[in-house]
């Protein structure tokens, strides 16, 4: 066992803390099986599969008594420190240093919570981080300091003035510091790296070398907590109407919403915002946020979301780990996987940015965008070149992404579709529901058999009692996509047999019979669960963190917003920066006992 | 953290002594203690843990009789010129996996080395389940604690192929709950972490040393300062990173490790990806050796070797051409799948080849009158028993090496069905190996003192 109080500490923090972290995100609406599923050796937590879908999910709830109870409390939530994930990491020396080596892919990877990679409670720092982090700081100071010795020309020529070098060396401190701690620095820390600076000039190959005194610096800020975590401890007094409550700087807010709309540390405007102090009110921080979603780099952090949310980015490596059977699918190359990939990343930023779609239309859209090479594999013709461009689809066949090739292939099998994958993709990704867990003893499945379509071949599990508990959850909800081949193609017939694509949506909000993907896209798009789903999913990717029961007011809030936005994406996102949770947080130590 | 020592000569007093003149190598030699051949007595011990997931295939896994009459089974017949050495430990259960959150991969990961059940958190298992990291310190790590305050690392942890998302299935090693140390799966990135100043001019060095003392103390003070800001989760993270900091810091003062005597640069060959799974057997053979050449400088006595992760799906064919499905999902064929179970069966095979690599890299070192192998143990651990139904009872624990005689090796154990045994013992038998006093490890519940009979 442990032996130092400290790491006691840990465990009992970790313990208390993170069930209420996992907050909603699982249990607000988990469905279960009607058939008792088998024993297994696991723990009997089956009683955690009831139906609690009463909390949170604000359709239909917007009376005003709530409305104006939450406009007179301001409860934030949770506001863990968040460290920079890799991507962020990247795009932060990018902006700040203009250096292009990426050197966070170096690292070891994110860890990945949910579905996402920037999750507070599961980002830490290893040693073997902490090592890395030394290395890159290194590599970027012997890079950058030449250049930036610029802005410290007294430092220049054969003999500098040490007192004249330190002083140009303590401006360059204020200046590059601050954007490096994204606030400007305090006398204290000016102070350091002043000493640090002098410290360095004596530490190179010359007698005085202010370079070294530059190195040092970059070095020291790029290791820094201020640079590597999110660090805030928000304004000095408290904010009316919350208890233990204060609003954030206008520095604090300045990177959330660089963080949130870019992925990357704020740019000039949001620093002379922040220097005004004018990041307080809602309407100047709604005002930022849409000037920068009118830029590309809006459009990257979107683009991360949905790699991240749909499992885009599982396309390339899981796809060609397991491969295609070349017998079955002798189209197939690994060549299509980023082709795949790319084509649900520009449909979606089309639709969302160019077209100003919204959810509905990301479902129900009779469009894709193809290049040459992905055009050839689908059949199609329209694109001549390399450039993806808009390619108009067959309504009666396809719909939005759900019938994009490489989400189809990813929920398949080597040799076949799978229904219970692209079910259990629909059920847990889009519905936000999670069927309980399969047994611990799962029968075989059927090998490919010509006589027999994939269906047919599935039907064990709705006559069998110990599978159709669960598996009525999933299967129904794929068998949709049966006229998609297993590289996501799409087929008359499977083996020469009649394909059946009829399926139903149960324990949904929108239940009902189907036939075929675009029917089922179709009540998809008209589920207020799956915007509901929607909202969650960027929820968590926006604030770090699962849903707890304090955010009830600002899941409301954002979910009405996007309600009245006619549920368009850029707006739900602007929604996530005006709410309790993203302007506030608990005062340090307080939301120990919120 | 000063709880280091430093008894090596430092570099820093050398050069400052020689005025910076050029040092020839061979002088370096004696600003490091040479523990390898220390005299009797005074010899380290070291653990090795190494981890292979999805279960085994227990019929092809367990020996024939017992005791020292025994015979391997197809699985553990790569062993057979170790069979000696080894020590077959029938009858444990990873019961500290029965409970909890998690599903049944996440679960026997996380607990394999912590013998304590997952935190809770949002890590996404089977059927919606969902789990956070382990929730406490593995037992190499125990182990680092006690032994590691005298090498340059406290521990070394080595991954091959082991695939994101990094989450609960891909970590073993734990400094606390909630605290994953992730595997290096480069085994080029690792070599320069451990070598990288052995191979470099050593003025560069010293240099380069000179300034990261300065920058670490800097950024050590603002660590502190910002942890005494903070409070509960945030402020444990901060601690954290500050620990790591304060590692790297204090081995600046521990001078830079110095080849001689059986401590010699690898040969690592042309580079290849390590993450591609065809690269396998190449990446595995050469963090064997870079684990083999730690233990021979004594630049630590701790290490893990993570072979790919929980619910690899990894494609064997460099095993067997007619391997083409995962290996996850080959070990969820059901037993009368001759075929699948022959190639799972393979797939096992091939680790127990890879321990067998280890075992006669370690047997090639000497040390005082027999080798490092003398002085070391090794645990094939796996976070499964029985791939096709996730049992973690019966669990195919193997330890090679004696740890200094400690164990009684060339054995194969049996224990009855009944009463269950829970793992935990095995960690206390190995903490013991190791000369540390515990009557437990992990989970309280399973608190019930060292396996008996082993040694």
């Amino acid at each position: 066992m442990r032996k130092t109080a400290g790491s006691n500490e840990v465990s009992v923090n970790m313990r208390e803390i993170l069930p209420l972290l996992v907050g909603l995100i699982v249990s607000t609406i988990s469905v279960g099986c009607q058939q008792p599923a088998p024993d297994s050796d696991e723990q009997a937590d089956g009683e955690s599969t009831a139906d609690t879908e009463s909390e949170g999910d604000g359709d239909g709830d917007g009376d005003g008594d709530e409305l104006t109870e939450c406009e007179a409390t301001i409860e934030p939530g949770p506001s863990p420190i968040r460290r920079l994930t890799r991507v962020e990491y990247n795009n932060t020396i990018y902006q700040l240093l203009g250096d292009t080596s990426q050197p966070a892919n170096a690292f070891p990877a994110d860890e990945v919570a949910g579905s996402f990679d920037n999750q507070a409670a599961a980002l830490v720092v290893s040693p073997l981080l902490a090592e890395q982090y030394e290395v890159a700081a290194e590599q970027l100071a012997l890079t950058h300091a030449p250049a930036l010795m610029d802005q410290l020309p007294a430092c220049g020529g054969g003999a500098p003035d040490p007192d004249s070098c330190t002083a140009d060396a303590e401006a360059f401190i204020h200046g590059f510091g601050k954007r490096a701690y994204r606030r400007p620095l305090t006398d204290d820390e000016v102070a350091v790296y002043v000493d640090l600076f002098i410290a360095g000039t004596d530490l190179g190959e010359a007698a005085y070398d202010p370079q070294v005194g530059v190195e040092v610096i970059l070095q020291a800020m790029l290791q820094s907590p201020h640079f590597l975590y999110r660090v805030e401890f928000g304004a000095s007094d408290l904010a009316d109407g919350g208890e233990d409550v204060v609003p954030l700087t206008s520095y604090e807010i300045a990177s959330r919403l660089s963080y949130l709309l870019w992925n990357t540390m704020p740019d000039a405007s949001l620093f002379e915002a922040a220097d005004a102090n004018e990041l307080q009110t809602a309407d100047q921080i709604e005002a930022q946020a849409r000037r920068m979603m009118d830029t590309p780099r809006a459009r990257e952090a979107v683009k991360n979301f949905h790699r991240q949310w749909l499992g885009l980015g599982r396309i390339e490596p899981q796809i060609a780990a397991n491969g295609k059977n070349p017998d079955i699918y002798p189209d197939y190359s690994d060549e299509l996987l980023s082709l795949w990939r790319r084509e649900t990343e520009a449909f979606i930023d089309d639709a969302v940015f160019e077209q100003g779609a919204n959810v509905e239309v990301l479902f129900t859209a009779n469009y894709t965008m193809m290049n040459k090479p992905l055009a050839d594999f689908y059949g199609v013709t329209g694109p001549t070149t390399d450039q993806f461009e808009r390619v108009e689809l067959d309504p009666g066949r396809y719909a939005g992404f759900l019938t994009h090739a490489g989400l189809l292939a990813l929920y398949a099998k080597p040799d076949r579709s799978s229904p219970i994958h692209r079910g259990k993709f629909v059920r847990e990704i889009l519905l936000c529901q999670s069927p309980p867990p399969p047994p611990d003893i799962v029968p075989e499945a059927p090998s490919v058999d010509e006589n027999q379509t994939t269906r047919d071949q599935f039907l064990q599990h709705s006559a069998d009692a110990l599978c159709s508990g669960c598996h009525r959850l999933m299967d129904p909800l794929g068998f949709g996509f049966e006229h998609f081949d297993g590289i996501g193609r799409y087929r008359e017939t499977e083996w020469g047999l009649a394909i059946d694509a009829s399926g139903e949506l149960i324990e949904t909000d929108n239940d009902g019979p189907y036939n075929g993907a675009v029917e089922l896209a179709a009540k998809l798009a008209a589920s207020d669960q799956v915007k509901n789903c929607v909202a969650t999913q960027w929820f968590q990717f926006a604030y770090g963190r699962t849903q707890t029961a304090e955010d009830s007011c600002s899941v409301e809030e954002i979910q009405a917003d996007f309600a009245a936005a006619d549920y368009d994406i850029k707006e739900l996102i602007i929604a996530l920066t005006l709410t309790d949770a993203f302007r506030y947080r608990h005062v340090i130590g307080a939301e120990e006992n919120p | 953290m000063s709880i280091r020592k430093n008894h090596r000569l430092s570099r820093r007093h050398v050069l400052r002594g020689l005025g910076g003149a050029a040092i020839a190598l061979p002088l370096l030699d004696a600003m490091r203690s040479d523990r390898a051949h220390a005299g009797p007595g005074d010899t380290p011990k070291r653990l090795i843990i190494m981890y292979t997931p999805n279960g085994t295939v227990p019929a092809n896994f367990w020996p024939t009789g017992n005791g020292p009459d025994f015979t391997l089974s197809p699985i553990l017949a790569p062993l057979a010129d170790h069979k000696q050495d080894l020590l077959i430990l029938g009858g444990l259960d990873l019961m500290s996996s029965l409970k909890g959150p998690g599903d049944a991969h996440q679960k026997g990961t996380g607990s394999c080395l912590t013998g304590m059940p997952l935190l809770e958190g949002d890590f996404a298992g089977d059927g919606g389940q969902s789990a956070g990291w382990a929730g406490g310190i593995s037992l190499d790590q125990e182990v680092a604690n006690h032994v590691g305050q005298h090498t340059p690392f406290a521990s070394l942890e080595l991954g091959v192929a082991v695939q994101d998302p990094a989450n609960v299935g891909a970590r073993i090693s734990y400094r606390g709950a909630g605290q994953p140390l992730p595997p290096e799966n480069s085994p080029y990135a690792a070599y320069q972490r451990l070598f990288g100043d052995s191979i470099a001019d050593p003025l560069a060095v010293e240099r380069r040393a000179a300034r990261r003392r300065a920058v670490l103390d800097a950024v050590g003070d603002e660590h502190r300062a910002l942890r005494d800001r903070l409070s509960g989760d945030d402020r444990e993270k901060l601690e954290n990173h500050l620990t790591a900091v304060e590692e790297i810091r204090d081995r600046l003062d521990e001078g830079v490790i110095s080849f001689g005597g059986e401590c010699q640069p690898l040969q690592q060959g042309a580079f290849m990806d390590p993450n591609l799974v065809s690269n396998m057997p190449i990446m595995g053979k050469l963090q064997m050796d870079l684990m083999a050449m730690a233990m021979a400088c004594d630049i630590t006595r701790v290490g893990t070797i993570m072979w790919t992760r929980s619910v690899a799906n990894h494609v064997f064919s460099f095993v067997d051409p007619n391997i083409t499905e995962a290996h996850h999902s080959l070990a969820h064929k059901g037993d009368e799948d001759a075929p699948k179970v022959a190639q799972n069966t393979a797939i096992n095979a091939w680790y127990a080849e890879q321990l067998a690599y280890l075992i006669t890299r370690l047997k090639a070192i000497p040390e005082g009158d027999g080798t490092v192998f003398d002085n070391t143990v090794i645990l094939w651990t796996n976070e499964q028993a029985k791939g096709n139904n996730h049992s973690r009872y019966d669990m195919p624990y193997v330890l090679a090496g004696s740890a200094g005689g400690y164990f009684d090796t060339g054995r194969y154990l049996t224990r009855p069905e009944m009463p269950q045994i829970p793992h935990n013992k095995l960690l206390v038998s190995l903490l013991h190996a190791m000369d540390i006093d515990a009557d437990s490890f992990g989970d309280p519940e399973f608190d019930a003192g060292p396996l008996s009979g082993l040694t």
